[in-house]
């Protein structure tokens, strides 16, 4: 007997129905289906045989570990998660607390010092050796002075 | 989970007969005991579903590693949301659960649902399994149980992951077409005919086994 003569609606619906996933009014038009329809009656049985053979022969494993080995590992993994929330939980020390709200401002001190200097063209005198000489540099004006004592 | 799995101290100082107790008890009793900590509670629960809870990942992986890497991975993840646990179901039924999810997040990542998308339009309704003949008889009918046990699991390796899952859901699991659906991001419709194709294939499988053993 083949289920080919009835609708995709038809056949989902019987299954549903085998399920108790119907509504009432559902469930009443599939009943009637399965009472006049040899063929809807068989897909049904079919259905339910499986689902119940299934359910009740659920197929068995069993872990291919000793108990010890594999209750080990599980702790190994779990040890593992606790110390790495742990660390992630972790109170900074005080000293370095200041320091995680300082740092933003010293490095908007920093970068606002550079931006600072490098907009001021102005000479620079540099040191050279053990103050045996002295170098004045203008950029202004293009001009380098050295003196040598 | 507040305690950790670092005290061993007090169980391993614990008389022989509250030892005892592990064997005994009920799995509430031991949930209850775990819940405040005790790790020889827990690995008792352990001992006592862990086969279980392999069998179903390896009956959604079909690999033994993957499904021996994910049912430790449920019990990680049940102890630490052991205090989530309130006894609404059967911690058997919440251990399960647990691994199920695991799989299917798995298999996600593994993005073989997606790999098998030409499959299913193969075998949407309207296919061939449309066309199979309806088996009159309980196709396991005169058949141990062991064997019975161990036909349905090579039938099932012969689905595509796609209807796999979803019979697993539906018939071990015990969820419903809505609850599939949200699972693993479907429709309820495509729930319905992926378990429509499943069961009549596992229907038509183990009909063979019995002609088989017949002849």
């Amino acid at each position: 007997m083949k289920a080919n003569f009835m609708s995709d609606r038809q056949l989902l619906e019987i299954m549903a129905y085998s399920d108790g996933e119907l509504d009432a009014p559902r469930r009443h038009a599939v009943e009637k289906l399965i009472a006049e329809d040899p063929a809807a009656a068989a897909l049904h049985q079919e259905l339910t045989a499986c689902s119940t053979v299934l359910r009740a022969h659920e197929p068995l494993g069993t872990v291919p570990e000793t108990r010890e080995f594999y209750w080990s590992q599980i702790q190994r993994r779990i040890d593992a998660a606790e110390q790495a929330a742990a660390r992630a939980k972790a109170p900074i020390a005080p000293v370095f607390g200041w320091l995680r709200w300082l740092a933003p401002a010293i490095g908007v001190a920093a970068v606002a010092l550079v931006v600072t200097y490098q907009q001021r063209p102005g000479p620079t005198i540099l040191a050279v050796g053990e103050a045996s000489s002295m170098t004045f540099t203008s950029e202004a004006d293009g001009v380098t002075i050295s003196w040598i004592n | 989970m507040q305690a950790g799995l670092n005290n061993r101290e007090r169980t391993s100082s614990m008389p022989a007969s509250l030892k005892n107790d592990y064997l005994s008890a009920p799995d509430d009793a031991l949930v209850g005991w775990a819940q405040k900590g005790d790790t020889e509670a827990f690995e008792q629960l352990v001992f006592r579903h862990r086969d279980k809870i392999y069998a179903r990942a390896m009956m959604m992986m079909r690999n033994e590693q993957e499904a021996l890497d994910l049912s430790q991975e449920a019990w990680v993840k049940s102890w630490q949301r052991l205090h989530q646990f309130h006894g609404d179901s059967s911690f058997a039924t919440w251990m399960t659960r647990i691994v199920i999810n695991l799989c299917l997040d798995q298999i996600r990542r593994q993005k073989k649902m997606r790999a098998e998308s030409f499959e299913q339009i193969e075998e949407d309704l309207g296919g061939v399994e449309r066309q199979m003949a309806v088996e009159h008889v309980n196709p396991t009918e005169g058949l141990e149980k062991d064997e019975l046990r161990k036909r349905i699991d090579e039938a099932m390796a012969k689905l595509t992951e796609a209807h796999r899952t979803v019979l697993v859901m539906h018939e071990f699991q015990g969820l419903e077409y809505k609850e599939i659906a949200k699972r693993v991001d479907i429709s309820i419709g495509t729930v319905m005919s992926r378990l429509f194709y499943a069961r009549r294939r596992m229907a038509s499988l183990l009909q063979g086994l019995r002609r088989e053993r017949s002849e």
